[in-house]
Formats: C-alpha cells, structure tokens, sequence
C-alpha cells in the first residue's frame, strides 16, 4: 500500500482520525498494513512488545491467563482502536496475551522506530501520546465498571 | 354555607356534646390521660378528658403536670396522632389462597368506623388535611385512608398554651384554626365558645339550642390564642426554606446529626404527616392461605430504601435523617404542594436524645445561606401520575395464567401469562406489575412483551419471591396488580434515531420498547441495539436477538463483560460499543436500563455524542412496594418512583441521578 492510501486509512480509524494531517502523515510513513489470520498471537503476556498496531477490521481478544490454563478474555480491540501500546512504553513488554479473534487487518508500527520519531517529534508525540492516554484510560475506567461485576447474581455477594 | 354566629358551651354541659356526637352514630375519641401521658383515644363521657393536667416538653422531654384550674384542654399535644385513627398501624390489605397451582387473592374492605376526633388542634387539623392530600394523590391514593377519613367528624379546639417545642406558627399550621373543622371550640375556664365550621358541625349542635356567646367570650377566645401565637413567635422563618435545603444536600451538618440519632424512628412514628408503611406477609406453614397487611414503617428504618440482592440506597443512618428533614420541608412541596411538616413539636420532644429539627433546620438552611441551583428540575410531566391510571384500584388484582415458561439464564425465566384484563393488556413498554404469590411479598416486575392474549414476565431469581415466581410451571397461577408507573415514552421517539442500551436483566423491559419501534418501523430513523450483559452465559433472549442482528434495517450489537476463549464476541462494557460512535446524537431518542451505574455511564457516553438530557430516558430500580406512591419506599428527591417513573429523562432526575444515599 502506498504511503498516501496509508495514510487514508489511518484517518478512518478513531485512532488517527483526529490526528492533524502533517502528524498523521508523518505517523502512516512509519507504518505498515498486515492481515492477521484467525488465531494469531499479536502480542503475547510477559514478552516484548514489539509493534503498536491500530485495527483496521476484525477483532484482537486480549486474553491472560490464569493457572491452569483457562485464558479469560478481558477486552475485545475493534475497528479503529489500538492493541500493543506497551510498545511506546519502555520496557515495553506486554500486559495482555493478544490474539485475533476473526481474520483481521491492522496497521502495524514497529516498536524501536515509534519510540525513535516520537523522541525527536515533540508534534508527533504530543499527538500519539494523547491518544494513546485516551486508550488507557477509556480501558481504565472499563476495567473499574468490569470489576464492579454489576450484572452479577443476587445470590453473589461483591 | 353561610356559618352561624358562635354560640356559648357551658363546660357542665360539655357531655350533651357528646350526647350529640353519639346521636349521630358516632364514637368519641379525643385526649385522655394513660400511662402518663396525654393520649388519643376512645373517651366514654367528658370525664375521660384530661381535666387539670398539662404537660411540659423540651428536647427528648415530655412529663405531666396538674393545672390549678379544671380545663380539659389544658395539656398541649397529646403523644399520639390523629393518623392513628386515619392511617391505622394495622391495617389488612388481602387474603390470599393458593391451592396447587390455582390462587385467589382477595381484598379486605372493611367498614370505616364512624368516629368523632374531639380536641383536634390546629396544627393536627393540617396535618390531617397534609396527610389526606398524599393519600388521595397518584394512580390510586389509599382507599382505606380516604374511607376513614370521610367518615370522622372534627371538633378542633383552639390552643390556649403554647409548649416550648411548639412552631405551628413557623409552619403557617396554626394556633388559629381557621377551616377544615366541623366544629371548633375554643375553652375558657367556664366553658366553650363553639363555632360551626361545616353543616355536619352545625347538625350536631344545632338540637343543643346554645345561646351565642358574647362579644366578651368571643374576645377572650381571640384573645387567648393570639398570646400563643406571641409566646411561640417564628422559630423556623419558612420564606425559602425548601430551595435552601436543597441546597445544602451535602452540608457537614448531616452527618454530625447522625452521631446523635439513634435511627428509632420515634420522630415519623409520633409525627402527624409521616405515611410510610411496609406490607407484611403472615402464612401458614405450608403456604396455602396468607394475609397481607399495611404497617406502619419509617425511612428510618435501614431497610426500607433496600432493594432484592441487598442493594440499599440509604446505607447511612446521615442519608435516612436528611431523606426525612428534606422531605418534610422540601421536596413534600413539590409532590404535594405544601410544607410536610405542621410545627407540633412532637418529633422534638419524643426523640430521646434531644435532636431539634427546628435547631437543625437552622444549622443546614439557615436564611443567610444561598438558595442555590436547584439540582433537579422538575417537568410538568412529573411529579403527578399518569392520567391514563387515575381511576387504578390498588386492591384489584387479576388472576393470571401461566403459559408456558421459557429459560433466559441460569437464574432468569419468563413466564408467558394469559389474561383476558383489559387494563393489563392496556400495558404500554416500561410499565410494571406487582405479581403476587400467597405467601411471598408481591415484587414489581416489568412487563417485558406486551401480548394480545397477555404478558411476559422476565423475572431473575434475586430474592424468595422472584425465586419462587421464578420456579412455576405452567398452568400456575399469579395475581397481578397493574399496569403500574410511566411508560417508555416511545411515541416522542417517532421520526428520530433511536439507541436502545441494556444492560443484564435491562432488556426486559426495553424489549417492548423494541418490539414497538419495529412494528412501526417506517417511522423511526436508525436504529440501534447496543446490549451488555456479565458473560456469554448471561445474555437474554439470545435467538431473539440474533434474529434482530440478521436484519437489515437496524444495528445490533453486543458486548459481555467477561468470556473465555470460546466467545469470539466483545468484551468490555457496553459503552464500548458506542463511545467510538459517529452517528448524530442529536437526532437521537436513547432508552437505557440496567444497573444504575451502568446507566450513569451510558448517559454521560450518549451526552458526549450529542444526545440531549431530555432525550435520553432510563428506569430507575428502587423499593417499589405499593406501586402507587402511598408507601414512601421509593422517594428519590421530589419523585416517587413507582408513580412518578420507573421511567425518566436524565435531565428530569438531574444531580439526583446517581447521588449516593439520596
């Protein structure tokens, strides 16, 4: 995909649809697409987190796991939202077990050269790292609401 | 009627007064002395009355003195209130059966006893008229309140001494009884000057043949109770007093009073206005024939703001003291137009550690305080029942049949019942019944599919009653009590997008709203289902909703709050499903239902998407136990929610959506 067209889809998505066009710009040449078939593992719980990726389409489960072997799934990344933020953020090892749930497609940017821009492109930073402060607190206050269990059964106490 | 000119009572001949009373088929009750105390109660002749005692109050005090001199209404307030014969404690509601799979439930109408309150006060004379006017308003009012109500005769007598814990005057309740009594008498120490104040009064004392009093007595009478209401003054200035408290909802103060109060509950037992009941259940042992029965209970009470699964919305013993000093002198205005309280004092001087509401009140509220934003506003459309339910009998309950029975969740079942009430079948989305079982305490439960034959109940098993319901089979019979409260206002949603979002049990009572926007598709714009529910496990109607999703002309799209590997579906909030959303939110009409917090951050997702306030409409869950707003269980600032909701818009319920303790 040419830079233009890349850039194009970027802006559809929520993630770099607000993003000013230089930024955006900037940010899609850092870019690549890539399709994910059903049941890759984008990221993986404990490991270095290697790429930032904004979904295009599809679904990413982000999964961890408990003892025994039983995965839970704690949130679901659709169309325009973000999985892989760990890799902005040094040590940039990652938090949840990404895998993608339905053939999906993203926009991947890899982890050395994302930190790289964002630490000489203060314009550039100021704009991912706002959106990405968005993604972490939108999950954030998801995560308190999920750990209220407010559709739990009357007979289970909080 | 033009009154006739006051005539003159000697006291030696106060017993031809009753002699007339009793003429006219009545029992006297009136102030006699027991257990020391001046009490209201059956008064056989004029001796029964408390002649030469009066009695001496203060914070948390209360004692009997004698007088030097005979008068017989000489004691001030006696402990109890007039409600006692108006709003009994006791009062039988039904007798149910169920014999197998049949039930019968039927009222108990019993006959108001034909009695005369004798030694009415002006400050209790509008406590009766305050009380009456709550029990008549709404859907329904109280039947048994109104009957009894209708069928006492008063005769007030004015004040003559004023006690310390007295503020009628504050409460514009009196000393002066101006009207509402059949007869008033005013005592002096010879007798009474009696002035008719209804021609039920004018025919009791009309065969006595009383000469008129003189312009001396009539003076002396004015006279005395103009220096009462110069001894009480204006402890508690009203000018403003209910936009003050609401502004002071969160004062210090509050929680300060509560180290003090004990939550006994004396001050609504002693008080003349308070009306909250409870309906007990009593059974026999293998559940086939049981009673209910109307008790008196407080907001005092830490269970009374509880709901199924143990939620309570007035944990604190600061939210259930400022729940009843805002109600008394603030929102009792907006739902019955006039101030909750009278200034009889009595709550000061039977709460036993001394709490003054006239010193609190001027603590919280006092008149230098700014009134502030008022942080509800109120619609016409509420505050008031709908007038489509004006003419509802809350004794009248319909015998349903259970159809058949359809498994939701784990712990969820809907019972398809068949009726053939009109009323019932006149059900509108988002209105509820009370479904009754002998035996079990009747729980409010949404109708969640509006039928021709009948209705869907989809009941969670969150308590003994909703299990039970939750347990019949089919051929089983309920009793229901309804159509009850405010309906989804899905009409005013005509020609706009709509956005439903439910969360949990949420989707019941939307799914009417659902079926009703498709049924008239054409005239609605989009569309859209956002559902969130705990697990996969968890979710309702589930083939119902997947056929929603196959089609085209509306969104359907779901979220769980946890899952395993094996759902391929969403996980996180329901928010999530739209808080990305682009579509126009200005043209949109939003229903939401679920857990109330879940509603908080639906509501502020959809604000920010540009829904307005006013079009944004949830259902509130709270202890409706009348269903008709005589009860108080489910006061939420200046609403009842059984009458006045379940449904609201968020900008009618403004900052009193979601404040903790309110």
């Amino acid at each position: 995909m040419d830079r233009s067209s890349l850039t194009a889809l970027l802006g559809e998505t929520w993630f770099g649809g607000r993003l000013g066009a230089g930024t955006r710009a900037r940010l899609a040449a850092l870019g690549q697409v890539v399709d994910i078939p059903e049941g890759a593992v984008v990221v993986q719980e404990g490991m270095p987190c290697l790429a930032l990726g904004v979904v295009i389409s599809g679904r990413i489960a982000l999964r961890l796991a408990l003892p025994g072997g039983q995965d839970r799934t704690i949130l679901t990344v659709d169309a325009g939202d973000v999985y892989g933020w760990s890799a902005v953020l040094p040590p940039a090892i990652s938090t949840s077990t990404g895998i993608a749930v339905t053939p999906s497609r993203a926009i991947l940017f890899d982890g050395n050269d994302l930190r790289s821009a964002l630490a000489i492109d203060c314009e550039l930073a100021a704009a991912v790292y706002q959106r990405l402060l968005e993604t972490v607190v939108r999950r954030l206050t998801a995560t308190r609401m999920q750990l209220l269990d407010l559709y739990r059964p009357a007979s289970d106490p909080w | 009627m033009v009154m006739p000119a006051p005539v003159y009572l000697p006291r030696a001949e106060l017993g031809r007064l009753f002699g007339a009373l009793a003429a006219d088929g009545r029992t006297v009750v009136g102030p006699t002395v027991a257990d020391g105390a001046v009490i209201y109660d059956r008064l056989e002749s004029p001796g029964d009355l408390p002649h030469g005692w009066t009695a001496e109050t203060a914070p948390g005090r209360y004692r009997l003195d004698a007088t030097s001199g005979a008068r017989a209404f000489d004691y001030g307030i006696a402990v109890t209130a007039w409600k006692r014969f108006t709003h009994p404690s006791l009062v039988p509601l039904t007798r149910a059966r169920r014999d197998g799979e049949l039930v019968t439930v039927a009222p108990v109408h019993e006959p108001p006893p034909r009695l005369a309150f004798v030694g009415v006060r002006a400050c209790e004379l509008a406590a009766l008229r305050i009380q009456e006017r709550a029990m008549r308003a709404g859907p329904a009012g109280d039947p048994d309140h109104v009957a009894r109500r209708d069928a006492a005769l008063v005769v007030a007598v004015e004040c003559a001494r004023a006690m310390s814990t007295c503020f009628c005057t504050s409460m514009a309740a009196g000393p002066e009884v101006t009207d509402g009594a059949d007869l008033i008498l005013s005592e002096l120490d010879e007798g009474f000057v009696v002035r008719v104040g209804s021609a039920p009064g004018g025919a009791v004392v009309e065969p006595l043949a009383l000469r008129p009093a003189t312009q001396a007595e009539t003076e002396r009478a004015a006279a005395q109770v103009a220096g009462v209401r110069a001894a009480i003054g204006d402890p508690v200035p009203a000018e403003g007093l209910p936009e003050r408290l609401r502004a002071a909802l969160d004062h210090p103060r509050w929680a300060e009073v509560a180290e003090r109060c004990l939550a006994c509950a004396n001050c609504t037992l002693v008080c003349p206005t308070c009306f909250c009941t409870s309906v007990a259940v009593a059974s026999d042992l293998d559940g086939v024939e049981a009673t209910t029965e109307r008790q008196w209970d407080s907001c005092f009470s830490l269970g009374f703001g509880r709901v199924a699964g143990d939620a309570n919305f007035r944990p604190k013993v600061a939210d259930r003291y400022r729940q009843w000093l805002t109600h008394k002198f603030s929102t009792w205005w907006d739902q019955f137009g006039s101030s909750g309280c009278v200034g009889c004092g009595r709550c000061i001087a039977w709460c036993p550690v001394g709490i003054d509401v006239r010193e609190e009140l001027t603590a919280i509220a006092p008149m230098t305080a700014p009134a502030g934003p008022i942080p509800w506003p109120l619609s016409p459309e509420t505050g008031r029942a709908p007038a489509a339910l004006a003419t509802l009998d809350p004794a009248r309950h319909v015998v349903a049949t259970v159809r058949s029975t359809e498994p939701e969740t784990a712990d969820t079942v809907t019972l398809e019942l068949v009726t053939s009430d009109e009323a019932l079948l006149a059900a509108r989305p988002g209105q509820f019944v009370m479904v009754e079982l002998p035996a079990f305490a009747a729980p409010p439960i949404s109708v969640s599919r509006i039928r021709a034959d009948g209705l869907d109940l989809t009941i969670r098993a969150a308590g003994a009653a909703t299990a039970a319901l939750a347990g019949l089979g089919a051929g089983s019979q309920v009793a229901l009590r309804g159509p009850l409260g405010r309906a989804w206002p899905v009409d005013a949603a005509r020609g706009r997008d709509v956005v439903i979002v439910a969360g949990g049990i949420g989707l019941a009572p939307l799914r009417p709203v659902i079926e009703s926007v498709l049924a008239d598709r054409a005239r609605f714009g989009a569309v859209r289902l956002y559902l969130g529910a705990r697990t996969p496990r968890d979710r309702l109607f589930v083939a119902e909703m997947n056929a929603l999703a196959g089609r085209a002309d509306l969104e359907v799209a779901e979220i769980v709050d946890r899952a395993g590997p094996e759902w391929l579906g969403r996980v996180g909030i329901v928010t999530q499903l739209f808080d990305q959303a682009t579509w126009d939110g200005s043209r949109v009409t939003a229903f939401v239902c679920g857990p109330e917090r879940m509603m908080q951050a639906a509501a502020a997702t959809l604000a920010r998407l540009g829904v307005d306030p006013a079009a944004t409409w949830l259902t509130l869950e709270r202890n409706m136990a009348c269903g008709v707003g005589t009860c108080g269980h489910c006061q939420l600032g200046p609403f009842f929610v059984c009458r006045d909701g379940p449904v609201f818009s968020v900008l009618e319920l403004g900052s009193a959506f979601g404040r903790e303790g309110l």
